[in-house]
């Protein structure tokens, strides 16, 4: 009764429109909203496009794009039968895990001896964060620069080991793709050093100490009670990391343009020859197509694994109802 | 003695490894950087140069030419004479910077404004639930490629083709999520009352929003801003598929030496190189505290 | 005259956080209201719908004699400090000041000469020019204070504005908003769970518990007629002594016993249905002796207060049994006393913890 009352009074009362507020939350929330849907009917075409192209057979050689002949499944089935694109997919898990794992094993590390603040601390950090600061394009040439077999990288090498290294970085098919691992490695480190620094050092300090007094080690009070608490950091970086990693495209196509052979030709390679140097159009949108569904299902399930992380997470520091003070 | 080293083991221990992986991630930067000073001749030298005695500017010079007219460009010449050249690179880079900045600098700015206040939304109204926020960072995680071709035809029909609107409004695109996320996790910061507090003394939400979220969080979003500018300035993808001709980029200006006549220009590349990753080097360091807070985009409590 | 008036109000989170349950309430104008209670019951959720920032399950919330449901709370014509006076930390004092009437459109110079009044009426004219964070705690609080004043609210809201600060800052801030109400004259609704800042301030009391009122009324009548065992535990201080026990009607005498202790009550009694009871008197009221009284214990902890002194007393039970004596008279730990009661000034509380009787002389004791 008293909220029909609340509702009509609102409705017809002496000024309603004037400070309405249910009225101005609604409309500001709307104006918030519209950058997104603007956003999302822009880019609604380019999926009913794509979508078009991997059912119509075109390729640049053709003439209009819309009057295509419409091909049904055939170009999924091409794709599907091709053994290049599984080995695209399987270079581009080996180079995403690989170099995830990498960078955050490095980043851990780093962090670890970092987190507490010692002389020489900023010029250290200042250090490890250039090489996120490089340009990936960048760093592709300058692989090239210190990589080619009388380069740097073999010159320190044969000083080390005392005897002359010309080892084959680049051209070598069975080792390319870990040279862009560790380019890769070498060129992300700092975000997991970063974000793991960040939670170290947010991280408040009283249960390590009390662990410490408790005669904890330093690898147990790491395991036992830094990561359990910064797992959700952990969990989206390294997704984050990975599907970054999955999408990388500069470094690879710079260096090696997927060569040699076919040796480092990771997903967004092969669809950059297959629709920009083979001019394949439909296949590349089917190909695409197939590649954002196998996307969409591990962001899926990387949300999953998220919200219910985030939501761990702040049940872990809900304050209880009440409570305090009597 | 056994004090003695027991209590300088670990700091020993840890200075090692840190100046191991530090050495490991300057080192390319110092090699780029050393190159862009030597001459043509040791370029390709064995055993290699490292700190050249001959230096130069004359990779500056070419790269980044201070007099020019149209595709003509001069130089001076050892003997500091000036000498005219013609190349298809040569008199590009200032465009390129030129571009690279526009493009860069205008999407960056209109991602964090939209995105300050669709982060605001979801903090004070929770316009987007927990759910709708991660599916917004799909619009980072999906690879561009995979939308890249269908992109270069849409944007023929639009005659956004090679146009620096176009470049301007993908960036907007892809650097969204990570502005919302980061702006996001300064405004959670700020207490409610403060803004409770100007409401009732009379101001709009838009007052609110302008008078006091925003000053509160400025230096968030100033870091949000400048990590998204080194995102986009490092663009390289999108920027190579959807302008090629008009609207070249830095990145893709640099790729543009591979392959050309002059062959392995190392000493160019480099200068080059040089004067696209130095200015993100300053912006680093001069954010790097901010990094680490907007970096944890909420996901850790303090 | 009635200057806010609440209707049924109701306020539920989430699906079932119940923390408001149908509120019927009127502030006066020009009153000084205080609504107290214990953590969580509900005191902020009503101050925060009467503001505007929470918007009620149902019920109706009027400003002089107008719905305000649904009015933005900025053009309630309402003030409020809050508990962590929320001042804006990156303007200065007099731009926090200056705020309110900016945002009002009211023409920079009379702007400046209220600032000014505002500054002036809280003693900080000195600070005009800092940051608040160049504040010390009582410094800020009077700079909440003034940038809430300044806007001539019709009704001040205060949320334990003086929670944050130590206990003489405390009363001295108590006096200056005693002294700001007396000047202005407007309406103040002011929330504490500190039963001494609510005597001390209030011109009417609201006991609140568990999203309920308990007990409206003046401080003298909440300290000397609580309705119900809670409000009787709540205030004073040290609080009531709490005796549970069985009433028992004998050829029209009504006893009370619990362990180590009968009382005869007097006549006004009889009437009390036997039972379950808890009987109360207030620490102050009782009178210690060497031998006889209603019971006898052993003095388990002596604490002066210089004016006072604290005796408690074990029982057995959970609480000790407290009594205040002049502190001129001197006691030891180990004493064996008598503690006797005069049974005018006794209450009985039935099991559901509602009073069902009160000596005749409860009413309009003062407290110590
Ligand atoms: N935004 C909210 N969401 C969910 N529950 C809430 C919210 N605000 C308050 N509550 C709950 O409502 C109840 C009443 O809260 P309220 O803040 O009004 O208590 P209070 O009387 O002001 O207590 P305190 O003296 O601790 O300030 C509590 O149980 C609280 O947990
Ligand atoms: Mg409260």
């Amino acid at each position: 009764m008293t909220a029909s009352a609340t509702e009509t009074a609102a409705g017809t009362g002496a000024a309603p429109a004037r400070g309405s507020r249910s009225r101005g939350i609604r409309i500001f929330k709307w104006t918030l909203l519209t950058p997104l849907f603007s956003l999302f009917f822009f880019l609604m075409p380019v999926f009913l496009l794509q979508l078009y192209f991997s059912l119509h057979s075109w390729t640049i050689y053709l003439s209009s794009w819309w009057d295509a002949d419409y091909a049904g499944f055939d170009l999924f089935r091409e794709v599907l039968t091709e053994s290049r694109f599984y080995w695209a997919f399987a270079r581009s898990f080996l180079f995403a895990g690989l170099s995830t794992v990498g960078c955050f094993i490095i980043g851990f590390g780093l962090a670890l001896l970092m987190y507490r603040p010692f002389r020489g601390h900023s010029v250290f950090y200042v250090l490890f964060i250039l090489p996120m600061l490089t340009v990936p394009i960048v760093i592709s040439y300058t692989a090239d620069m210190l990589l080619f077999r009388s380069g740097p990288i073999n010159d320190i090498m044969s000083f080390l080991a005392g005897t002359e290294i010309r080892f084959t970085w680049l051209a070598n098919p069975n080792f390319a793709i870990f040279t862009i691992i560790m380019l890769e490695i070498w060129n992300w480190t700092p975000f997991a050093f970063i974000i793991m620094l960040a939670g170290l050092s947010s991280l408040p300090a009283e249960p390590v100490e009390a662990a410490r007094i408790l005669g904890a080690s330093r690898l147990r009070i790491f395991w036992e009670i830094q990561i359990p608490l910064l797992r959700p950091v952990i969990f989206l970086a390294l997704i984050l990391r990975f599907l970054e990693a999955m999408a990388e495209f500069p470094k690879t196509w710079g260096l090696l343009q997927g060569g040699p052979g076919t040796s480092t030709e990771t997903i967004p390679v092969y669809l950059y020859i297959v629709t920009w140097r083979a001019f394949n159009v439909s296949k590349g949108a089917a190909a695409s197509y197939l590649v954002m569904l196998l996307m969409i299902v591990i962001i899926l399930s990387a949300i999953y694994v998220l919200r219910r992380e985030k939501k761990a997470l702040d049940a872990l520091y809900e304050k209880p109802a009440g409570g305090g003070e009597a | 003695m056994k004090r003695f080293v027991k209590k300088w083991r670990y700091p020993l221990f840890r200075t090692l490894m840190l100046t191991a992986w530090a050495l490991l991630a300057g080192f390319p930067i110092f090699w780029i950087t050393s190159t862009s000073f030597k001459p043509d001749n040791e370029w390709h030298k064995w055993p290699p140069v490292y700190v050249s005695k001959n230096a130069t500017l004359d990779n500056y010079r070419m790269v980044w030419p201070i007099h020019q007219t149209g595709s003509i460009f001069v130089t001076p010449d050892q003997k500091g004479h000036g000498v005219a050249h013609e190349s298809v690179t040569a008199n590009k880079p200032w465009h390129a910077l030129k571009n690279s900045l526009l493009i860069a600098l205008s999407s960056t700015a209109i991602a964090v404004a939209f995105g300050t206040l669709l982060a605001y939304g979801v903090s004070r109204y929770r316009i987007l639930s927990d759910t709708r926020m991660f599916q917004l960072l799909v619009l980072r995680m999906i690879p561009p490629i995979v939308v890249a071709a269908p992109l270069t035809l849409y944007y023929s029909v639009l005659q956004l083709m090679d146009t620096a609107s176009g470049l301007i409004v993908v960036y907007f695109i892809t650097s969204l999520p990570y502005a919302v996320w980061m702006t996001k996790s300064f405004i959670d910061e700020v207490p409610r009352e403060m803004e409770q507090a100007a409401e009732i003394l009379g101001a709009s939400r838009w007052q609110t929003i302008w008078e006091i979220i925003f000053p509160l969080i400025r230096s968030g979003v100033v870091a949000t801003f400048l990590f998204i500018l080194i995102l986009t300035w490092s663009e390289y993808l999108l920027s190579f598929i959807l302008s090629k001709v008009d609207v070249v980029t830095l990145p893709v200006q640099l790729s543009k030496y591979e392959g050309s006549t002059e062959g392995r220009v190392y000493g160019h590349q480099a200068a080059l190189a040089v004067g696209i990753t130095f200015p993100l080097i300053i912006i680093g360091i001069f954010i790097r505290k901010h990094l680490v807070r907007g970096f944890t985009f909420g996901m850790v409590k303090r | 005259m009635t200057l806010i008036e609440m209707k049924g109000l109701r306020k539920v989170f989430g699906r079932n956080i119940e923390a408001v349950k149908n509120l019927d309430l009127s502030v006066e104008e020009g009153e000084f209201l205080v609504l107290v209670g214990p953590s969580g019951c509900g005191k902020t959720t009503t101050l925060r719908m009467i503001a505007g920032f929470e918007e009620p399950t149902a019920g109706e919330i009027y400003i002089q004699g107008r719905l305000v449901n649904d009015i933005e709370p900025g053009q309630r014509n309402l003030g409020m400090v809050f508990q962590n006076l929320a001042l804006f930390p990156h303007k200065t004092v007099a731009e926090n000041i200056e705020f309110g009437p900016r945002m009002k459109k009211v023409d920079p110079e009379t702007r400046l000469r209220r600032v000014r009044e505002a500054a002036e009426m809280v003693k900080i004219t000195h600070l005009l020019d800092k940051l608040p964070g160049q504040c010390s705690g009582g410094e800020a609080q009077r700079v909440a204070l003034a940038r809430t004043l300044v806007t001539d609210p019709s009704v001040f809201l205060l949320d334990e504005p003086l929670s944050s600060l130590d206990a003489k800052l405390r009363r001295e801030m108590r006096a200056e908003i005693d002294r700001l109400h007396q000047r202005l004259g407007k309406t103040f609704v002011f929330v504490t769970h500190d039963q001494e800042e609510a005597m001390t301030l209030a011109d009417r009391i609201v006991v609140m518990r568990d999203g309920v009122i308990e007990q409206v009324g003046s401080p003298l009548e909440i300290y000397g007629d609580p309705v119900s065992h809670f409000v009787a535990d709540f205030f004073g201080s040290p609080s009531m002594n709490l005796i549970p026990g069985t009433l028992s009607q004998e050829s029209g005498k009504a006893r009370f016993r619990a362990p180590g202790l009968t009382v005869e009550l007097p006549p006004s009694f009889s009437q009390a249905p036997a039972g379950e009871a808890t009987l109360g008197f207030r620490p102050e009221h009782l009178a210690v002796s060497q031998n006889g009284g209603i019971f006898r214990g052993e003095v388990r902890l002596v604490e002066p207060l210089g004016k006072d002194t604290l005796l408690y007393f074990d029982r057995g039970g959970e609480r000790p049994l407290i009594a205040v004596v002049e502190g001129t008279r001197t006691f030891r730990e180990g004493d064996t006393l008598g503690v006797s009661v005069n049974p005018d000034l006794l209450y009985l509380f039935g099991g559901d913890g509602k009073r069902i009787r009160r000596g005749s002389k409860g009413t309009g004791i003062r407290p110590a």
